[in-house]
């Protein structure tokens, strides 16, 4: 028991410590709940992501974190039998009243899947997805985007001489990052990551964990992992959600130090999960 | 004991294909034998009944080409379309509710189809031909004009200005007016031409085009249909995920990903299109010359299969003649064409294993 | 691109597909409602007594004494039209030797057009052929031979640009001013009368015999050779074919010999079926002689040829379904393979199996191109089982094709090739439903 506490300790204190910021809400969620039919995965969350920081949820597996993150950019829309309640407020607006645009959305609040899924085009066709859809066809211009999202997303140096060769060809660490490029192309300003490194190798794992570190601040980064170092290792703020219930949520290094609630506590020290 | 008997049983079923080539080849190289190869794939002659007897078979495979053809622009945009609907687009109930649609249309025999096609279409067509072409142009190239006129009109202004253009871009308002009469008098002015059509017999390319297209979309449907599945949720998710609309996912991302799947199903539905029998030998009127101009479907052809179907009747009687041995050389073209058009399928569909597979 | 462009790109989108799906369902309404509306016209339709006069002749049914007195009774409404035309006759004589023959043509004629509607008068030489010693049988063409009777059609070329056009004139105006004048109003208000027609039932289509080349009666020579055929090629496909489904799931999993196997079966499948045709006539008729000539014997070793593949992937894909650990439980038992393939895996995959080989006998009954050369006729009696093995027969597809095609009066037994046409659509989407459901219920079974 306290073999595993002290890790997640551990991991804690190794962080380079950050400049402390102001807590800016970016995304609020009040009393939302998500329905897959009948049942409800999530209960009547309330939740402030911060803007501009990492916010990770944990959770045992089935708690529902994967269903509220794909609730943000309403990918759960794509489930015939999902509905949901309350409130999800982003920029003003409550992200579920019936005239929101999804499209426009989704360009706001861009999403990296669990196994990396690049389309079987180029590299280059990869990352200027986005970019083509919303109309640009520049040749210059994309060029030019698809190049600031690679170097973004640390992967420039190893694709620049093979931006024409089948995305399809690279290793599964290059090729989340580049799955996180094409998420950057399109410039959005939350970037949701549902357990981006459980399918990575740890070297993989390591350097997409100091990617999250190098775009904290010009992005809000929510992440889902059922990783607890990780975690512990690149969050500001931690949500740990229980049976789709918000048990406790804080910064980091309190809670994963001195939890409030003794859910939280016992899931941090393996008793459960 | 057993394996060797099963064994055996099997090595049965699989060379019956072998038997197959074998015998059809037996008789299909005396007649080459005794006339040659150029008459028979160059001359558009065809008397065999005649002294001296002609076998230019030209024009026969000239129809068969063109009834592929037609069915193949009947049943491909409409099969890859209808695929699409059902994978993509509608509900799960409502795609369980199509499924016996077509497998109803699967199922009738071909011989109910050539009735239909004889019975019903074709004194349909010769007494309303005109009509019936008039209204379809409209029914077909009103919505795909709108379509069209939309997309090139926001390509225009978008190249004009360079970036995203705004609403009221009078680039774009200006291309849409021009294009949208343009395409109106086309329209107008193409099926007024159809309508004052007079189609002499209604038996002819165009009866046995609609009609084996309708034939050959099941096959295209169902193989495109489960070519489009196999790309899987996550490839759909991540364009999805970066503000793709559904219509942007499917045709920038799920067909290029299912190209390969789709073009195995086109070439199996045109391969059931081509080696059809009873249709053709009812309703495309048996007529053995290449219609002017070429495209002109309103004229009766025949096939391959019609000519193997019909002459044989007469042609069993004088086993050992050419005439009875150019069926089978028919026969042998047939069977070549089905078995270079098989194994295109099957390396279009290993492509496209191979290519969601990576690399 | 504007995102109100793309979103009405997306809606179209959508749109071109509801459509296409919308097309297929209306291409198989429209193909079947005809075959469906009219098909059941050769069951159900009115009929006259000449109908049922000829039923009770060449079939031995019906009440006989009813049956005599309608037509005693039909008898008595067509006096009248004999005895007009018979004093016309005497008129004829009496008049000036010029003007006879303007009505010689007219009058032949039009006792043509009565004995096609009526048959032939009492006290006539009966003629040959059974379809011209009796009137019209059913309602629907009597009052088509009706029209012919007061019409008389003939081309009007006047008109140099334009095709020949249809012009009907009354045939009253071919004799006016004659005796013979009345005779058409009376015939058309006591048509019914002549011809007494009444709303019947005709199930036994399916079991009456043709007489005539299909002019009266129904099609069960060719349903029983339809029926011949399809089971025929079950006997011999299945057990081929299940042997080697069974061979290639089991035994030869995934060495280079399976995959060869395979690609000859998926061959065979691709083969166009006149090919079959050929083959089964050069095959097993000219070569190994299984029959002299055409034979149901001949046409269902070909029928079995064309659904072999799909007998083989339907069982090949029943058995792979089934869960291994049934296999495994077996084996651990200590069972031989063998047995744990007949005693385990087959009984789990019949569904499958099933369903796979009743949907092959839809496909054999349908099939026409591969039984023209070895196996159908057009006319012929019904087989008994053990001339099958060297005898020919009708069968439903190929007649739908010479009936509607080769026949000298197609025109006039269109009832006859609906009827044809619905009786094989409905036996191939009978096997087709009922494949269906067995498979469903039986899976519903096993699962418990």
């Amino acid at each position: 028991m306290g073999s595993l506490m002290t890790m997640v300790q551990g991991a804690v204190q190794k962080r380079p410590q950050a400049p402390v910021q102001e807590f800016r809400p970016h995304l609020s969620a009040r009393d939302f709940s998500v329905f897959y039919g009948a049942s409800e995965a999530v209960k009547k969350v309330t939740l402030d992501i911060p803007a501009g920081q990492i916010t990770a949820i944990i959770g045992p597996s089935g708690c529902g974190k994967s269903t509220f993150l794909r609730a943000i950019n309403r990918m759960n829309d794509l489930i015939p039998s999902c509905a949901a309640s309350g409130k999800l407020i982003f920029d003003g607006h409550n992200v579920y009243s019936p005239n929101v645009d999804v499209i426009a959305l989704r360009q706001r609040v861009g999403m990296v899947f669990q196994k990396p899924n690049p389309f079987p085009k180029t590299v280059f066709d990869n990352v200027a997805y986005g970019p083509r859809l919303q109309g640009i066809r520049n040749r210059a211009k994309l060029a030019e985007i698809v190049e600031r999202s690679l170097v973004r997303s640390a992967l420039w140096e190893e694709v620049k001489d093979r931006l024409r060769q089948n995305a399809l060809g690279l290793s599964g660490g290059q090729q989340q990052r580049l799955c996180i490029a094409r998420a950057l192309a399109v410039n959005p300003e939350i970037l949701l990551m549902d357990e981006p490194t459980s399918a990575l190798d740890p070297r993989s794992t390591a350097r997409i964990e100091d990617l999250m570190g190098e775009l904290r601040g010009a992005y809000t980064i929510v992440i889902v992992t059922h990783n607890m170092q990780q975690a512990a290792r690149v969050s500001d703020y931690t949500a740990f959600l229980y049976e789709g219930i918000l048990v406790e949520f804080g910064p980091a290094q309190r809670l994963f130090t001195k939890p409030d609630d003794k859910r939280t506590e016992d899931y941090i020290t393996g008793r459960f999960g | 004991m057993g394996q060797s008997f099963l064994l055996a049983v099997t090595v049965c079923s699989s060379f019956a294909v072998l038997f197959i080539f074998y015998f059809i080849l037996k008789d299909a190289i005396p007649f080459f034998k005794l006339r040659g190869f150029t008459e028979f794939f160059t001359s558009a002659n065809w008397f065999p009944s005649r002294e001296p007897a002609e076998f230019g078979a030209l024009a026969i495979f000239a129809g068969s080409a063109l009834v592929t053809l037609g069915a193949a622009v009947f049943a491909v945009p409409m099969g890859v379309a209808a695929a699409v609907c059902l994978s993509d687009v509608l509900p799960f109930n409502l795609r369980q509710a199509i499924k016996p649609v077509i497998e109803t249309l699967a199922a009738i025999p071909s011989v109910a189809y050539g009735f239909f096609a004889l019975v019903v279409l074709a004194p349909l067509l010769q007494e309303h031909g005109g009509h019936l072409l008039s209204v379809a142009v409209w029914l077909m190239g009103a919505p795909m004009g709108a379509l069209v006129v939309i997309i090139l009109a926001d390509v225009a202004a978008g190249r004009v200005s360079g970036a995203v253009p705004k609403a009221y871009s009078p680039v774009r308002w200006g291309t849409m007016a021009v294009l949208s009469v343009g395409s109106f008098v086309c329209l107008w002015w193409l099926s007024a031409k159809l309508g004052r059509l007079e189609i002499a017999s209604g038996a002819n390319a165009l009866n046995v085009s609609i009609i084996l297209g309708i034939m050959a979309l099941p096959t295209v449907v169902s193989v495109s249909e489960d070519a489009l599945q196999a790309v899987g949720r996550e490839l759909r998710e991540a364009s999805y995920a970066l503000g793709a609309t559904r219509a942007e996912t499917v045709v920038r991302v799920v067909i290029p990903a299912a190209s390969s799947g789709i073009l195995a199903a086109v070439i199996l539905g045109v391969m059931r299109a081509m080696g059809e029998t009873m249709v053709v030998w009812m309703a495309s009127g048996n007529t053995a010359k290449i219609p002017s101009p070429w495209y002109n479907y309103m004229e009766p052809v025949r096939t391959l299969t019609a000519t193997i179907a019909g002459d044989m009747g007469e042609a069993d009687h004088v086993t050992g003649s050419a005439r009875y041995h150019v069926l089978f050389a028919m026969a042998a073209c047939l069977l070549a064409i089905c078995f270079v058009a098989n194994l295109a399928s099957e390396w279009a569909m290993r492509r496209t294993r191979r290519k969601l597979a990576g690399g | 691109m504007r995102l109100t462009s793309r979103k009405i790109l997306d809606r179209s989108f959508s749109g071109l597909g509801f459509f296409s799906i919308t097309l297929m369902a209306a291409s198989l309404v429209i193909i079947l409602a005809p075959i469906f509306v009219r098909g059941l016209q050769a069951f159900v339709f009115r009929a006259t007594v000449e109908h049922r006069r000829m039923t009770l002749d060449l079939f031995e049914r019906g009440d006989r004494a009813k049956i005599h007195s309608e037509a005693a009774l039909a008898r008595q409404a067509r006096q009248p039209v004999y005895e007009m035309l018979d004093s016309f006759k005497k008129d004829l004589r009496t008049k000036p030797a010029s003007e006879r023959p303007k009505y010689k043509e007219p009058l032949q004629q039009l006792e043509d057009a009565l004995r096609d509607l009526l048959g032939p008068r009492p006290g006539e030489k009966q003629p040959v052929l059974p379809r011209q010693q009796y009137g019209q049988t059913r309602w629907d063409r009597a009052q088509i031979k009706l029209q012919d009777v007061l019409y008389r059609q003939s081309y009007d070329y006047s008109d140099p640009t334009q095709m020949g056009r249809k012009v009907r004139t009354p045939r009253a105006q071919d004799f006016k001013g004659t005796s013979l004048e009345p005779l058409f109003p009376y015939i058309e208000k006591h048509a019914e009368d002549m011809l007494r027609p009444r709303l019947t039932l005709y199930w036994r289509f399916l079991t009456d015999v043709s007489k005539d080349s299909h002019f009266f009666g129904g099609i069960w020579p060719e349903l029983l050779g339809t029926i011949y055929l399809a089971l025929g090629a079950m006997l011999f496909a299945v057990p081929l074919g299940l042997v080697s489904a069974i061979y290639m799931t089991e035994y030869a999993r995934q060495s280079r010999l399976n995959s060869l196997l395979r690609a000859l079966i998926g061959a065979l499948a691709g083969v166009p079926s006149i090919v079959f045709g050929l083959f089964g006539l050069a095959f097993f008729i000219n070569t190994i002689h299984v029959s002299n000539s055409k034979s149901v014997l001949a046409g269902a070793l070909t029928l079995a040829l064309v659904i072999l593949p799909t007998v083989i992937r339907a069982s090949e894909e029943a058995i792979r379904s089934v869960p291994h650990t049934y296999k495994e439980a077996a084996l651990s038992l200590g069972a031989s393979k063998w047995r744990t393939v007949i005693t385990v895996l087959l009984p789990a995959a019949l569904p499958g199996i099933l369903t796979g080989i009743v949907i092959s006998m839809g496909r054999a009954a349908g099939e026409t191109a591969p039984i023209i050369f070895t196996a159908a006729v057009s006319v012929g009696e019904p087989l008994k089982l053990w001339q099958t093995l060297s005898q020919p027969t009708p069968a439903l597809s190929w007649n739908v094709y010479n009936l509607s095609t080769e026949h000298q009066k197609l025109d006039e037994l269109r009832h006859v090739q609906y009827g044809m046409v619905l009786t094989l659509v409905l036996v191939v989407l009978f096997l087709n439903f009922a494949a269906v459901v067995m498979r469903a219920r039986m899976s519903k079974k096993l699962k418990g």
